[in-house]
């Protein structure tokens, strides 16, 4: 009986593991108007969809004064909401502190108008679906970021941060501190509630892509907002904007900022 | 193109298709073909996307994928319809239904197989589990749908564990399709506690066996893998397109995680033949589909007209 050798063995063993030639056809379907609903799948769907889109008028909580964006040189409030809720899910999520918060003012889609906020009005705002990523960043890392943020926009919308301008647009001062007046550590890590779209390099803030070990949390950042709106009903609170003043420009250098002159 | 000419052009698609390679019937067959249809990170899309979402309003919906995958199934007769994973999170169907919805809209559709990646793990096990068991106790005339991973350690999480499997073979008149799936590392992607009791392994190695046991144990014409690993990671992880040369012996791998559009598969080339991998975007816009020949023991180019479905 022939014996096949050792090496001979493994040829073979390895000539039976390789792929062989799948030179198949492939193609993309795209899944559009022109392909008919299935009627026992769409019997399933529609009651739930007249569900989903009955719940989209349920009544969320009262917020008197609204929640609004603030025209420009205004500061966002709509936007400072949304980071405090950002930086608490963030913390009750990796369940350490979290030390700064922060999204993009351009993210935001409509203001929350004054009465009793609906689902509807928090998909209209927050249409996307970015989600809450928690990275590490440096203190000065942190200053980079909303100093970027000021040069670009103004200042995004942050939560633990305090930041004031000073000096002229030609050679403006940053003067930043936590939110509680102290000093940032320019060498202590800290953790950053952000989202993935920001992290991943959008609206130009390239510092939050330092972030180190990202923890991508799966929560939606509209699932956020729709939980933290219930659970004040539930308590029977309101929803008021947090107080001004995380960032705070004199009127040259907002002028600075709209013609894109201000420099870092 | 309208409803009837949509029909008409899969006649024709399927005739062409056919008859060339008409499968020899029996066991013994020594010829079949397969076609594989796919959808990865379908996100709760139930719906299609609505106006305002850009290139991709209008696409999408689970109804008209039901249609689609109930048609090419008529007229092809060897098919399987599988899923790369991320199944769950980002409509209001999820955060109301917790992926039961999702899973039990697959089991109607004919699903065969479809693998784990990390947003089907948002709820945590417990959740996924009862997704799992909705849809194993739906009243349906189609079979439960398998899960596959081989590079998941679920010692920690039994319920998990019985209803994950590391392969799954299938057979087809003159093709025998080895089905395995791979996830994603949890650092980073998801909670510690919504991952209790499973580990993640190395999908390279975890893979090796399982495809050695498929080839030379199991026999099969044909190894497809369910990938959530991300299409491209430029060397900073395991990922799809770096499979093929780390682990012998694939035909396909139908990736996800990664939401890469991508028009035709990429061919990978290995030291014996290729492999294919593709990926078709997120939230059910396109269905991918890969026609698979076997000849005498062989994979073989498969024939077949392109069947356009226009939006």
């Amino acid at each position: 009986m022939f014996k096949p050798s050792c090496a001979l063995l493994c040829a073979l063993l390895t000539l039976s593991l390789a792929a062989q030639a799948p030179l198949g056809k492939a193609q993309v379907l795209p899944l559009g108007s022109t392909i008919p609903d299935d009627p026992a799948i769409q019997k399933v769907i529609d009651p739930l969809a007249a569900e989903i889109k009955a719940s989209f008028d349920l009544p969320l909580v009262q917020a008197p004064q609204g929640l609004l964006r603030g025209r420009r040189g205004e500061e966002n409030l709509l936007g400072y909401w949304v980071a405090d809720v950002m930086r608490t899910a963030a913390q009750g999520t990796v369940g350490k502190p979290v030390r700064f918060g922060i999204t993009n003012a351009g993210g935001l889609r409509s203001n929350l108008r004054p009465g009793l906020l609906k689902v509807a009005d928090i998909f209209e705002m927050m249409p996307f679906e970015n989600e809450l990523v928690v990275v590490e960043l440096t203190g000065a890392e942190v200053i980079q970021v909303v100093k970027e943020g000021i040069v670009r926009r103004g200042g995004e919308p942050c939560s633990g941060v305090k930041a004031r301008v000073d000096g002229s647009p030609e050679q403006p001062v940053f003067v930043l501190t936590w939110e509680d007046g102290s000093a940032i550590d320019p060498a202590e890590t800290v953790r950053v509630a952000t989202t993935d779209y920001l992290y991943g390099g959008g609206d130009s803030i390239p510092t939050l892509r330092k972030g180190r070990k990202p923890f991508t949390t799966g929560i939606t950042l509209r699932q956020m907002l729709l939980d933290q709106c219930a659970a004040l009903a539930k308590a029977k609170q309101e929803l008021l904007p947090p107080a001004p003043g995380r960032y705070t420009l004199p009127v040259p250098i907002l002028e600075a900022i709209r013609d894109k002159k201000l420099k870092l | 193109m309208n409803r009837r000419a949509f029909l008409a052009s899969l006649g024709t698609a399927a005739l062409a298709s056919q008859v060339p390679l008409r499968a020899q019937e029996g066991p013994a067959a020594a010829s079949g073909r397969i076609t594989l249809l796919h959808t990865n990170d379908t996100h709760s899309r139930i719906e299609p996307f609505g106006p305002g979402n850009g290139a991709i309003s209008g696409l999408g919906g689970v109804s008209r994928r039901a249609t689609l995958v109930r048609q090419l199934r008529q007229q092809l007769g060897s098919v399987l319809l599988l899923d790369a994973g991320d199944t769950f999170q980002g409509t209001p169907y999820f955060n109301r239904y917790k992926g039961r919805l999702d899973y039990q809209l697959m089991r109607m559709m004919g699903y065969d197989a479809g693998t784990l990646g990390n947003h089907d793990f948002d709820n945590g096990v417990g959740m996924l589990v009862e997704a799992m068991e909705a849809m194993e106790q739906l009243q349906h005339a189609n079979a439960p749908f398998a899960f596959l991973n081989c590079n998941f350690d679920c010692k920690g999480a039994p319920a998990l564990q019985k209803r994950v499997r590391p392969y799954l073979v299938k057979d087809f008149p003159g093709v025998r399709v080895g089905l395995t799936g791979i996830g994603v590392a949890f650092a980073g992607l998801v909670a510690p506690k919504n991952h209790e009791g499973i580990t993640w392994r190395d999908p390279y190695e975890s893979l090796r066996p399982v495809v050695k046991r498929l080839r030379e144990v199991e026999k099969v014409d044909l190894v497809v893998v369910l990938s959530h690993l991300g299409y491209n990671l430029n060397g900073t992880g395991p990922d799809d397109l770096h499979l093929p040369g780390q682990v012998a012996g694939i035909d396909a791998v139908i990736g996800g995680h990664s939401h890469t559009f991508l028009e035709t598969p990429t061919r990978v080339p290995q030291a014996q033949g290729e492999t294919l991998v593709f990926q078709v975007g997120f939230g059910g816009v396109n269905l991918g589909r890969m026609d698979f020949a076997v000849a005498r023991g062989q994979v073989r180019a498969a024939s077949g007209a392109a069947m356009p479905v226009l939006a």
